[in-house]
């Protein structure tokens, strides 16, 4: 045995990489496409929370996320249903110019910080929302545009169809969740990430050290933009629609609550968990409600009622409301008998937040 | 006509105004938005609309009823959540967020749980046309009005004149000072929590006769007291007023030449008025 591995690190990631493998077999299991279209809409918001916490990271509180899936969406949708572009080209084009809109936004807007940064982000989805409305002649006003699926792909061997089952949407979401989740896995760890941590932390001794804070903010701002933006396109794409309705101030919130409920301590396992819970919850309650409505026991409005008490119970009842994604750390702690390290960066925190 | 829109816009400035005001009032003491306001405007309405209607009772017995009830309900709320959550370090306000957010999914499936989704109305509680030379103005909206400014003046000899005030406005300043001489900062959260809540139930029950009810009507007015409050400066209780004025009057005068198109220009016009002076017209600039 290597002695230089560091078990008690690795050790857990191992466990999770088990727990989170039976996700890759799940179409060979089942192939209910509501079970698969549930799990590959809650992959789309993991994506899109990671994207909202890569910007809590750098101290931004970005309430206009779903702005950018549309933008996303409505890119993909014009270039394909009114050009004729293929899928995949216009997929892409999607993420570039939600990124490029998320720059050029970020760059006027992010020199307010703070509550009216998120307002600003607030207004913006209001805007784009009412732009894809009343811009008839491009996105076809309240009726929306089709969204083709992608063509079949042929393999040789195989052809891989995306109209048949929603299987190979499934390991395309599976593969869009990798590749993000790796890339945000990265940036958290490498001395990018500490920067933007820093930029939140203390704006005002990142600065002293030399770190140009709108440089930071901007480019996890566009780098979510980007992100975001191929998640919208693979949103209509799938859905193969793209409606005004579709993304408002209410999907932007839900994210930002699957982000906080599943814990922003970290980039990529707190939002996935977070959106994979929540979105299932949400989806459950929807199913349960309608099975009550059915058998004639009208209960209007449980569902939002039962989510809503929900996520306050978690926020409430989790130590120091710290997400979802603290229990695996607390588990591990209690597993190896480890002091709690919590307390001390708690007090050096207050210490560093009160003016 | 014309001057009827502008009546229009002046009611619904008070409403926001009355929102704003309450909002600010929450934020200058806890350091937190509340964004369930616009549910506690929502719920203010639809228990005015049950004392009324359901019970019987006459409209003035409703208005305070409800008011004492909601803000019996935002203290609750106060003790029993936001001051669990708000932990002292940079993630309490991210918690309070999400927690006042996921209070409105909670508030809004309880009333249409308790209410139903479909829209109710009050009817007319003073029925009556006002005439000058042409102009007809309804009692209904001129009595929005006086109250308003009633409630506005109210707050005022309250916050300016009392020994409560004097120690909301301490514990605003400077919350340890104020604990040094005595004042129980606790209490006062609590306190100013709930009258924040009462103010959005009065501006609920002021809307209520004019406007139909219904679980939903929170959205739009939080937003816009929202939006009134980050242009009058965030922890401004003048700004607050200004800038629900602003918007009321903006949003129906634009609302009736540029029908639709008018949301785009009032989110514009924020957006502006934020780049262009980015602590908000009354606030003070912070780093």
């Amino acid at each position: 045995m290597n002695p230089h591995i560091d078990w008690r690190n690795t050790f857990p990631k191992i466990v999770a990489c088990i727990l989170a493998a039976p996700a890759l077999i799940v179409p060979l299991l089942t192939d209910n496409p509501a079970t698969l279209s549930t799990m590959i809409l809650s992959g789309i918001w993991a994506v899109v929370a990671m994207g909202f916490t890569l910007i809590l990271w750098t101290g931004q509180f970005s309430l206009g996320q779903a702005a950018f899936m549309a933008i996303g969406g409505y890119t993909s949708g014009i270039l394909s249903a009114r050009l004729g572009w293929p899928f995949w080209p216009s997929f892409l084009t999607a993420g570039l110019v939600s990124g490029a809109v998320a720059c050029a936004v970020g760059a006027v807007v992010l020199r307010v910080g703070g509550f009216y940064f998120s307002i600003i982000t607030l207004a913006l989805g209001e805007i784009v929302r009412i732009i894809a409305m009343q811009w008839q002649s491009v996105t076809r006003g309240t009726r929306g545009l089709v969204a083709y699926p992608p063509e079949a792909i042929s393999l040789g061997f195989i052809k891989i169809d995306f109209e048949a089952t929603p299987v190979p949407y499934y390991y395309f979401m599976i593969v869009l969740v990798a590749v993000t989740g790796l890339i945000y896995w990265r940036i958290g760890k490498s001395r990018l990430g500490g920067t933007f941590f820093s930029v939140a932390i203390n704006p005002m001794l990142a600065e002293h050290q030399g770190i140009h804070l709108m440089k930071f903010r901007v480019m996890a701002f566009t780098v979510a933009g980007v992100f975001t933006g191929l998640a919208g396109s693979f949103y209509a794409h799938f859905l193969q629609a793209v409606t005004p309705y579709m993304l408002g101030i209410p999907e932007s919130i839900q994210v930002m609550i699957m982000s906080i409920v599943g814990g922003v301590s970290s980039l990529v396992a707190g939002p996935i968990i977070g959106s994979v819970v929540l979105y299932n919850l949400s989806q459950f309650l929807q199913r349960a409600g309608s099975d009550l409505q059915t058998s004639g026991f009208v209960l209007e409005g449980i569902q939002p009622l039962v989510f809503g008490g929900a996520v306050v119970c978690i926020l409430l009842f989790l130590p120091r409301g710290s997400g979802l994604i603290d229990l695996w750390t607390r588990f591990w702690k209690r597993v190896y008998k480890e002091v709690d390290f919590y307390e001390l960066p708690e007090d050096l925190e207050e210490e560093t937040n009160t003016h | 006509m014309l001057i009827g829109i502008w009546v229009d816009g002046l009611v619904q400035s008070c409403i926001y105004t009355t929102m704003a005001f309450g909002m600010v009032l929450v934020f200058s003491i806890l350091g937190i938005l509340n964004w369930a306001h616009g549910q506690f405007y929502m719920l203010g309405a639809m228990v005015l609309w049950s004392v009324v209607m359901l019970a019987g009772f006459p409209f003035g017995v409703g208005l305070l009823f409800s008011a004492l009830l909601i803000g019996v309900l935002g203290m609750l709320v106060e003790k029993f959540i936001i001051d669990r959550v708000n932990v002292p370090s940079a993630s309490g306000a991210l918690y309070v967020t999400a927690v006042t957010i996921a209070l409105q999914l909670f508030f809004v499936g309880g009333a249409s749980m308790l209410w139903g989704r479909l829209e109710k109305g009050l009817g007319m509680v003073m029925p009556g046309i006002l005439s000058l030379g042409g102009v007809n103005i309804s009692h209904q909206k001129i009595a929005v009005i006086i109250f308003t400014l009633v409630v506005m003046a109210v707050m005022y000899f309250v916050l300016g004149h009392t020994r409560t005030g004097l120690a909301i406005r301490a514990a605003a300043q400077r919350p340890d000072a104020a604990m040094l001489y005595g004042v129980h900062v606790g209490r006062i959260k609590t306190l100013v929590m709930g009258i924040g809540c009462a103010m959005a139930a009065l501006a609920g029950c002021f809307m209520a006769p004019i406007y139909p009810v219904s679980p939903f009507m929170g959205g739009i007015p939080m937003i816009m007291s929202l939006l009134a409050i980050v242009i009058g400066g965030i922890g401004s209780l003048t700004g607050a007023i200004v800038g629900g004025v602003i918007l009321g009057l903006l949003n129906s005068v634009i609302a009736y030449y540029l029908s639709y198109f008018s949301e785009v220009v009032l989110f514009a016009l924020v957006i502006l008025i934020l780049l262009i002076r980015p602590q908000g017209l009354f606030g003070v600039p912070v780093k």
